[in-house]
């Protein structure tokens, strides 16, 4: 196991604390369905999978930069999907993934 | 300690069959049984460029691994080349786990990459490949014919991902999804054809290279 002093994974933000703050500091969210999928879900995660369903041009570039300064220190993998892919591929339901707003309604 | 280094101690300690410890700063030691001790810098970089992987391996001694953490972590052609000049190992984090159980740290390369990198070095119809990028290379053919190919790794390649690889690598003839097991979404697709390059698997690739 890791030698680092206590559990490793102490001091990494929950699901519920990234849910957090992507939605407080990236204002665009608004404009698109945002959710979390994969490994951090169940406690921790080499990367944090994130998918965001929405529109492109101004508003997608926009969020783009927002989300670039939120994840400055966390290990963000986004994925980018149009409202059509995500109907052709049903990713959401595949990959059980679950909206930000809920991950951060459970934040104690 | 910083956050890349907080993940990576935190996935070697889940993982469980090699241990590691921070050493200082960005560098940590990886320990495997029957495996040489791998001495690794984990970086949180966008972009390695030559400059970036002379700077850690010069100020790093004994340095075995370079690691970029972030999913998006780009590699120049460089960089890559100068790594491997050096023995040192380059890629993504998963890469390093492998490498450290398999205990060839030094002569890794990007996992995500490697096999298609290998594939198209190794096809009899190309005459030189020049590796602008980890995902991007210029392919001539033996009949003279030159193509720029990007690769995208993801399952369902989408619309956003090949006009992003196009953004920032700029033109490119083919988009090949690199993926055995992938499909890209017809959006993307048409989002290729919408640029001017083609979204295609290897068979397709293949084919391509052959008529050409």
């Amino acid at each position: 196991m890791g030698r680092a002093e206590g559990l490793p994974e102490q001091g990494l933000m929950t699901a519920s604390e990234i849910a957090v703050h992507l939605l407080g500091t990236c204002a665009s969210l608004e404009h698109f369905d945002a959710y979390m999928f994969g490994s951090t879900l169940n406690g921790f995660g080499q990367d944090i999978d994130i998918l965001i369903v929405g529109p492109g041009g101004d508003l997608l570039a926009q969020l783009k930069k927002e989300m670039r300064c939120a994840g400055q220190s966390l290990p963000l993998h986004i994925l980018y999907m149009q409202p059509s892919e995500e109907c052709h591929s049903q990713f959401v339901a595949r990959e059980k993934c679950i909206p930000l707003a809920q991950l951060a309604s459970s934040a104690s | 300690m910083n956050w890349q280094i907080k993940y990576a101690l935190a996935s070697f300690a889940k993982a469980g069959r090699s241990t590691a410890e921070h050493v200082s700063g960005e560098v940590i030691r990886i320990m495997t049984q029957d495996q040489p001790d791998v001495l690794a810098a984990i970086t949180a970089v966008e972009t390695v460029n030559q400059a970036t992987a002379a700077q850690y391996r010069e100020q790093i001694a004994g340095l075995d691994f370079l690691c970029g953490y972030r999913a998006s972590c780009v590699w120049e052609g460089e960089a890559i080349q100068y790594l491997e000049q050096n023995r040192v190992g380059w890629g993504n984090f998963g890469t390093l786990g492998s490498a450290a159980l398999d205990g060839d740290a030094n002569s890794a390369a990007h996992k995500v990459y490697k096999f298609s990198d290998r594939l198209l070095r190794q096809y009899g119809r190309v005459a030189k490949v020049d590796r602008e990028f980890d995902r991007i290379h210029s392919v001539t053919l033996r009949s003279g014919v030159t193509f720029r190919i990007g690769m995208i790794a993801d399952y369902e390649p989408t619309a956003d991902e090949v006009r992003t690889l196009w953004e920032r690598f700029g033109p490119v003839d083919i988009v090949w999804n690199i993926n055995p097991n992938g499909t890209p979404q017809p959006d993307a697709n048409e989002a290729g054809r919408a640029l001017g390059c083609e979204v295609m698997k290897w068979d397709e690739l293949k084919d391509c290279l052959s008529k050409a």
